[in-house]
């Protein structure tokens, strides 16, 4: 009792881990699960024999079992087939959604940070604005002003994550810009282009990548928020969102529909965050 | 830049009082300045948004051709709603009247929308503050129990729940609850969506993952306040951890975990959209959702903007009474 009152930080694990400088055993297992999602979304038919498409109706709400892994839905398709067929949308959307958050908040707030004055004044409104809205609503307006399909809820969800993007870029290339070496670059006749691309953005872009780990992650959860309301791709899409929406009206006698996909989506946002979280400890260490 | 800052107040000590209580007023009209500011330009981005929607609700209504609208009617009446002036104008017009407390008419129903978000808010309410309530809860007891439990795999799980929690769909959080509250347990009825074990299931949907933000931000403040010397003297002195607990690490934690509250109160309001649609309730993002369907702009405006206004005010607020509570954080002590 005495020793968790006062030991700052860690758990046991970690702190054991730290010491002998190795990857966490949970660091590895979630490894794994990226490597397998990624897996199924370049080669899906690898995993499974089954058609995503066409199902077998006299299979039809089967409990998962040795012949299908997950189970089957109302029109006896293989659910497992149809959550690895959904893979390559809903981790190629969340990697859209996390590319224009990257980009655009970044380069948003290493404009406001570097040079200061109306600039930094002008996007930091924007960003105030952006953060002010809650970010779900934000990317449901703009999806419905784009139009509904997985693309477009890709860039909804990219626009709701600008603003964390240009907060925390501002705040690094505030540290940076003080920096002897930022000075001496100056003082050397270096264009504000050329000290931007050069010495401010390598030097900030770390914590900005840790933090895009974790928005992968989040953008995925966002991302199948939107499909599951429907404004996604329509079926016989199988993003995982819309998966769990499709197998809310047979929860009551085939729960399946519903848990498997959407324990998938949960392990794999674990697992994305898991491998932020300790990149970040990497990172101060 | 503390020395220009901090000499005129050490040697004239009763001007201090003055000064700061100035400083303090003129903080607190400049924050809410700022926050009106937010909020007025939050309308206008949500409407420029909005207004690149192709079509609108009322055309597509006229436009039907067994509606039986002539030509001259149809103008009127997208004269009427000001769907004929150029976008900037139709901005300027509906922000003049929001000023004034008059947010037009719903484009789909023709149904004043304060009556519409009116209606919809009791529900939205109290399902969002029992959500807080049962996350601030939730976040204390996983907060108190890293601090109180021994140090292993226990304690290692404790600290893991908030990753748990914040990874999970809260779709598939709501459905669980559902299957095994309503369906196995009969612990609610879902016809009776504002009942009292409904609205608790639904907050509970919400509350998770909400909580497990506020819990990281309460869990890392207490490891930190635990690493300060008067923690560890207060051990040493042989004051019960609990003790210890409870008067030396709990005060320093409530500052940062008080902010991350007010934060959350956006996650609050986008995810009652998942929720109040799962548990079938008529709150507003049941608004938001119908008003998306039918591409109601106005509705769906006024139903953002609402959400950003109790984020920004709830904000101010909390800004507010750190500024009256913490001294060091009015601006004539930390001033450049």
């Amino acid at each position: 009792m005495t020793t968790a009152a006062l030991t700052p930080g860690r758990t046991a694990s970690q702190a054991a881990a730290r010491r002998s400088g190795t990857v966490p055993v949970s660091v590895v297992v979630s490894a794994a699960v990226i490597a397998v999602v990624l897996l199924w979304s370049l080669v899906p038919g690898l995993v499974t024999g089954h058609d995503p498409a066409v199902g077998v109706p006299d299979d039809k709400f089967t409990a998962p079992g040795a012949r299908y892994w997950l189970g089957t839905d109302h029109l006896g398709r293989d659910l497992l087939t149809r959550i690895v067929h959904g893979s390559a949308s809903s981790m190629t959307s969340a990697l859209v959604a996390v590319a224009i958050g990257v980009i655009v908040g970044g380069v948003l707030g290493l404009l406001g940070g570097y040079l200061g004055g109306w600039v930094d004044a002008v996007i930091g409104r924007l960003v105030d604005v952006l953060l002010a809205i809650p970010g779900f609503l934000l990317a449901v307006v703009v999806v419905t002003a784009l139009g509904y399909d997985t693309r477009n809820a890709a860039i909804a969800t990219g626009i709701s994550a600008v603003a964390v993007f240009a907060r925390l870029m501002r705040a690094e290339v505030l540290r940076v810009r003080t920096s002897v070496f930022i000075e001496a670059a100056r003082v050397n006749g270096g264009s504000t282009l050329h000290i931007l691309t050069r010495h401010v953005l390598p030097n900030a872009l770390r914590p900005v990548l840790s933090l895009a780990v974790l928005q992968f992650g989040i953008a995925i959860l966002v991302i199948a928020g939107l499909a599951f309301l429907g404004y996604g791709d329509p079926p016989p899409a199988s993003d995982w969102g819309l998966l769990v929406s499709d197998g809310r009206e047979h929860l009551l006698h085939a729960p399946w529909l519903v848990l498997a996909p959407g324990c998938v989506i949960a392990v794999v946002v674990l697992s994305v965050s898991r491998i932020s979280r300790w990149l970040d400890q990497e990172r101060n260490r | 830049m503390s020395t220009t800052a901090t000499l005129p107040e050490s040697t004239e000590a009763p001007r201090r009082t003055v000064r700061s209580s100035r400083g303090l007023l003129g903080a607190a009209v400049g924050r809410s300045a700022q926050a009106l500011v937010v909020i007025v330009l939050a309308y206008v981005l949500v409407f420029l948004v909005l207004a690149a929607i192709p079509g609108d609700p009322v055309s597509a209504q006229l436009d039907n051709p067994q509606a039986g609208f002539s030509d001259a009617e149809k103008a009127r009446i997208r004269s009427f709603h000001g769907l004929d002036q150029p976008v900037l104008v139709q901005l300027v017009v509906s922000l003049g009247h929001a000023v004034q407390g008059d947010l037009g008419l719903s484009m789909a129903t023709s149904q004043p929308v304060t009556q519409v978000i009116g209606a919809a808010i009791p529900s939205t309410l109290r399902l969002a503050v029992t959500a807080l309530v049962l996350a601030v809860a939730l976040a204390a007891a996983l907060g108190l129990a890293t601090r109180l439990l021994p140090e292993g795999r226990l304690n290692d799980l404790v600290r893991s729940l908030p990753t748990l929690f914040l990874s999970t769909p809260n779709f598939l959080i709501g459905l669980v609850l559902i299957q095994v509250l309503a369906v196995q347990l009969g612990l609610f009825s879902l016809v009776d969506s504002e009942g009292f074990a409904s609205t608790v299931a639904a907050a509970l949907t919400l509350a998770i993952p909400v909580s497990a933000q506020i819990a990281q931000v309460f869990i890392t403040a207490l490891d930190e306040s635990a690493g300060q010397d008067y923690a560890e003297v207060a051990l040493a002195r042989g004051l019960p951890p609990a003790q210890v607990v409870l008067r030396h690490l709990l005060r320093p934690s409530l500052l940062p975990t008080v902010t991350v509250v007010g934060l959350v109160i956006g996650e609050v309001l986008g995810g009652s959209l998942i929720t109040e649609t799962i548990f079938g309730r008529a709150g507003i993002g049941m608004v938001v959702q119908k008003a998306v369907a039918t591409q109601d702009v106005s509705v769906l405006l006024a139903a953002v903007v609402l959400s950003a206004l109790v984020f920004v005010v709830v904000n101010l607020v909390i800004d507010l009474l750190y500024l009256l509570l913490d001294p060091r954080l009015r601006p004539s002590e930390v001033s450049r």
